[in-house]
């Protein structure tokens, strides 16, 4: 009996892996799918790749979605780190405030966030646009940034920054030689992770985009609203294989530095 | 010439009182240990030292100079940390030579140093592994290396072997000493451990809740305790409390609550005065009679009574003895017969070893 | 002293970009929008706007958003619902049946969807769902007669959308609390006396309780403020509070009502959160 609660154990998730990474299977076969209208059965065909070379749109705002998650990764992994170090190497006052002030961006659905930072940008003038959507991004981006450089200083302790300043380093130096390489594995985590938030970031974009200059995100949800491309099912593909890509990599490097 | 000083230093969190009013010296080349239950303030005077903690009132002094505005990256100290706070991305190597590196030595000259200190500590041939690949006791002598190597005024050690299992503490203590004596650092170390503050210092601080209760040499911190914390918190101690009854030729005599006299070479406050006497359980002796004329025909310390518990422990046996109040003893085993619970037994000890410890 | 004030500055310097940032884009807009709901129009382009309530009363007088509100909470409760019933049982699976790199495989492999595109992850399930779909295209294998299948941009569709978004952090935050539940404490069980039964109502489900509450909220929160997944999963005649706050603001152009809407949202999900903190408190502790 054993065997057999041990094989249904496994068969059950087995199909919970299956109900996850079903869609997103057919979509990609769809996408090297000849038919126009997704007919079955499928016959293989590159086209909707290449017509996606051809597409203006699409790769305009493939563009705009790159160079926004690369500022926001900068903005963020730096201001992020900043904060990370302040919060977990010193005591004081605001500290614990500070920490629960991270929850609302990630808790308040994003819809709210996205119609509240369009009412005030619009409201100061800062309006809409690629600079509006990235100080959108970097707001989201923060919080785990800061949450898992946060996790990566606490689990070091600061004996190791003493150990440095016993030894004659000055804080600069102690800074440089020790805690920044120490960090390193978490900075690198939390970079990927900010990357990934915005290059996929798709509710607040919404709001914040002006006709006719958009993330990637904002513009695949047009088209499907207004009927089918299956180019989208192409880029639907890459962008789904670098984001599941981006995160393989953080598993990686987070479990390399991770551990203690 | 005291190489630190610590005048009054007080230190508060909040309301409590980690340091209150601490004054020590602490001799060029000494190896001192400071002892004390968790929260005595033993580890916030040592990190005071270092300069991880400002004092709120009071001076420390290196070499007659206040060390108040010196940040501790400038107070030429080395640390040995509990867990050792090896830099885990750098080799042994990189570690050990981490403090000339700031201070920009030349190449060649680090090289030397660190290689002769890892000879020093009998790692040579190690330096270039990284800490996760040493054992703890491999590691606790890289941490030892790399604090020493830069030559500090003085070594701090906090709780240094605590991390290691009995045998290998041993062990380590015999060799941090030698290395202490051979490189002659003045060095501070924080321990709760009796047994390795007495085995290791040339002289001890007992603290207790902020305070410094006793200081000097592990001998006469052990034998002539001055509080009943001291007695008791190093070593163990049996109690007699009583009242004084005069003197009996050059001895002091105390009656206790059962007429029992106990007499001691301790000075004694005015007869009729409430007193408390500590006697070690290793003074006592213990056998079936009263030894003959004891003394020299002065009065000795003898108790009858009733064994009740024998604790075998292979080198030496602990009783527990009914002497109308529960009296200790440890015998060592000479004749591997213990006494046996129940026996009738007479207790004696020399009034040199009844220490007056308080009222 | 001085020691402490160069602290408190370097505290300050190093926190300040990051929650300035923050205070511009979350907390400055919540309150501007705030102030918005309570206006009578946008106060651009030269329009004066006066201050009412109507925004607010609107919610309570007219029957579509309060409709539509309770329609959005049911929707809410039902995604969590799915996300339990299929979360719960994989992620005690997971923690107590496998061990060693297997597990860690398939949990990275649980995980690894979550955190890619939503929208592409929502959009690839229309490939499943419509007529001549997946879904349809294996029906018609076994029942070549069939009429044709979809379930596209119907109620079902956008429930199993958003539990295929939001699962993970259900398998997540359980998986977390059931494998805290150190294996001695069920040995102690057995070796009392109890059968399995009531050795998951009595010791597991009860530890475990913290990681379903944690997930519950951070699945409900986003649920009912969802607009992606209804629209493109319910097609144009799926309306939730989500797509009618989207709508006042993309569509309409009424920012102010849009402001009232989405506060009542928020406070729906507060009140919910507060009249739950007692329970919240008790059963949080170990998270």
């Amino acid at each position: 009996m054993r065997g057999l609660g041990d094989l249904l154990c496994k068969a059950y998730l087995g199909a919970v892996l299956v109900f996850l990474y079903l869609p997103i299977a057919v979509m990609m076969a769809m996408a090297f799918n000849r038919s126009a209208l997704y007919e079955l059965p499928m016959q293989f065909d590159t086209k909707w790749f290449v017509a996606l070379a051809q597409n203006e749109k699409l790769l305009q705002a493939s563009l705009n979605s790159v160079l926004i998650a690369i500022a926001n990764t900068i903005i963020a992994t730096v201001f992020g780190t900043m904060a990370a170090m302040a919060i977990h190497r010193f005591k004081f006052r605001g500290r614990t405030l500070l920490q629960l002030l991270l929850f609302p961006p990630i808790t308040i659905p994003w819809l709210i966030i996205g119609t509240s930072m369009l009412v005030l940008f619009f409201w100061i003038g800062v309006g809409r646009g690629l600079h509006a959507i990235l100080l959108g991004h970097v707001a989201l981006s923060l919080p785990y940034v800061i949450v898992v450089v946060g996790a990566r200083v606490k689990s070091f302790g600061e004996a190791l920054e003493e150990a440095a300043a016993t030894l004659g380093a000055s804080p600069w130096q102690t800074f440089w030689r020790v805690s920044l390489p120490i960090m390193a594995p978490g900075i690198v985590a939390a970079a990927l992770f900010a990357f990934a938030v915005s290059f996929d970031q798709f509710q607040i974009s919404r709001f914040l985009a002006p006709p006719g200059v958009s993330t990637l995100p904002v513009v695949i949800y047009s088209a499907i609203r207004q009927g089918y491309t299956p180019e989208i099912n192409a880029i639907s593909t890459i962008i789904i294989l670098v984001s599941m890509g981006l995160m393989l990599i953080i598993a990686r490097f987070y479990k390399f530095g991770g551990e203690r | 010439m005291s190489v630190v000083e610590v005048a009054r230093v007080s230190k508060r969190y909040d309301k409590v009182a980690a340091l209150d009013d601490v004054s020590l010296t602490f001799g060029d080349g000494e190896f001192f240990g400071l002892l004390g239950p968790s929260g005595s303030g033993k580890t916030t005077l040592l990190r005071s030292i270092a300069g991880f903690v400002e004092p709120d009132t009071g001076d420390i002094r290196f070499d007659g100079k206040e060390v108040r505005d010196t940040p501790v990256h400038r107070r030429e100290i080395g640390m040995v940390f509990q867990n050792y706070a090896l830099f885990p991305h750098m080799t042994v190597f990189d570690n050990v030579a981490f403090g000339l590196s700031v201070r920009h030595a030349a190449a060649t000259d680090i090289r030397e140093r660190v290689m002769a200190m890892l000879g020093l500590v009998r790692l040579g041939g190690l330096e270039e592994r990284r800490p996760r690949q040493l054992s703890g006791g491999q590691q606790q002598r890289v941490a030892l290396a790399r604090a020493l190597v830069t030559k500090p005024r003085v070594l701090l050690l906090d709780e240094p072997l605590g991390a290691l299992d009995k045998r290998l503490r041993q062990q380590m203590q015999i060799e941090l000493k030698q290395i202490q004596r051979e490189v002659g650092i003045t060095t501070i170390f924080v321990t709760h451990d009796q047994e390795e503050a007495l085995t290791l210092s040339d002289r001890i601080a007992i603290f207790n809740e902020g305070r410094v209760v006793q200081v000097g040499t592990p001998h006469t911190v052990y034998e002539r305790p001055s509080s009943a914390f001291a007695a008791n918190f190093l070593g163990d101690a049996n109690f007699f409390v009583g009242v004084v009854a005069g003197m009996q030729g050059a001895l002091g005599e105390i009656r206790v609550a059962d007429g029992t006299a106990i007499y001691t070479r301790d000075p004694l406050p005015d007869r009729g005065a409430q007193i408390t006497v500590a006697v070690r359980p290793e003074k006592l002796t213990i056998g079936p009679a009263p030894t003959s004329s004891g003394n020299g025909g002065a009065p000795t310390n003898r108790l009858r009574g009733v064994v009740t518990q024998a604790v075998y422990s292979g080198s030496s046996i602990s009783y527990r003895i009914d002497v109308g109040v529960e009296v200790m003893v440890f015998a060592q085993n000479r004749t591997a017969q213990p006494v046996e619970p129940g026996t009738s037994v007479v207790l004696e000890w020399d009034p040199l070893h009844s220490v007056v410890v308080g009222p | 002293m001085r020691a402490r004030s160069r602290e408190r500055l370097t505290v300050v310097g190093l926190t300040a970009p990051a929650y300035l940032w923050l205070t511009l884009t979350i907390f400055l807009p919540l309150s501007a929008m705030l102030y918005f709901s309570f206006l009578t129009v946008a106060p651009f382009g030269g329009r004066q706007a006066e201050f009412t309530f109507d925004n607010y009363l609107t919610f309570f007088t007219k029957e579509v958003y309060r409709t539509n509100a309770l329609r959005s909470l049911i929707l809410g409760f039902y995604v969590t619902l799915g996300c339990l019933a299929v979360g719960y049982p994989a992620a005690m699976i997971l923690a107590k049946h496998i061990r060693g790199r297997w597990r860690e495989a398939i949990f990275l492999l649980i995980v690894l969807p979550f955190w890619s595109n939503a929208l592409v992850r929502t959009f690839s399930w229309t490939m499943v769902l419509r007529g001549n779909g997946a879904i349809d295209w294996l029906v018609h294998l076994f029942v070549p007669d069939a009429a044709p299948v979809s379930l596209l941009f119907t109620y079902p569709a956008i429930v199993i959308g958003l539990v295929h978004a939001y699962v993970p952090y259900m398998i997540l935050t359980c998986y977390i609390s059931l494998q805290a539940i150190d294996d001695s404490l069920i040995e102690a069980a057995r070796s009392l006396g109890a059968a399995a039964p009531a050795i998951f109502l009595r010791v597991i489900l009860p530890l475990s309780l913290p990681g379903v509450i944690v997930g519950t909220i951070l699945i409900f929160v986003p649920a009912i403020g969802s607009f992606m997944e209804p629209r493109i999963l319910g097609g144009p005649n799926a309306i939730m509070l989500g797509t009618i706050i989207e709508d006042q603001f993309t569509a309409i152009f009424n920012w102010p009502l849009g402001a009232a809407l989405s506060f009542i949202l928020l406070a729906i999900v507060l009140l919910m959160l507060a009249a739950s903190y007692p329970f919240l408190r008790r059963h949080l502790q170990g998270f």
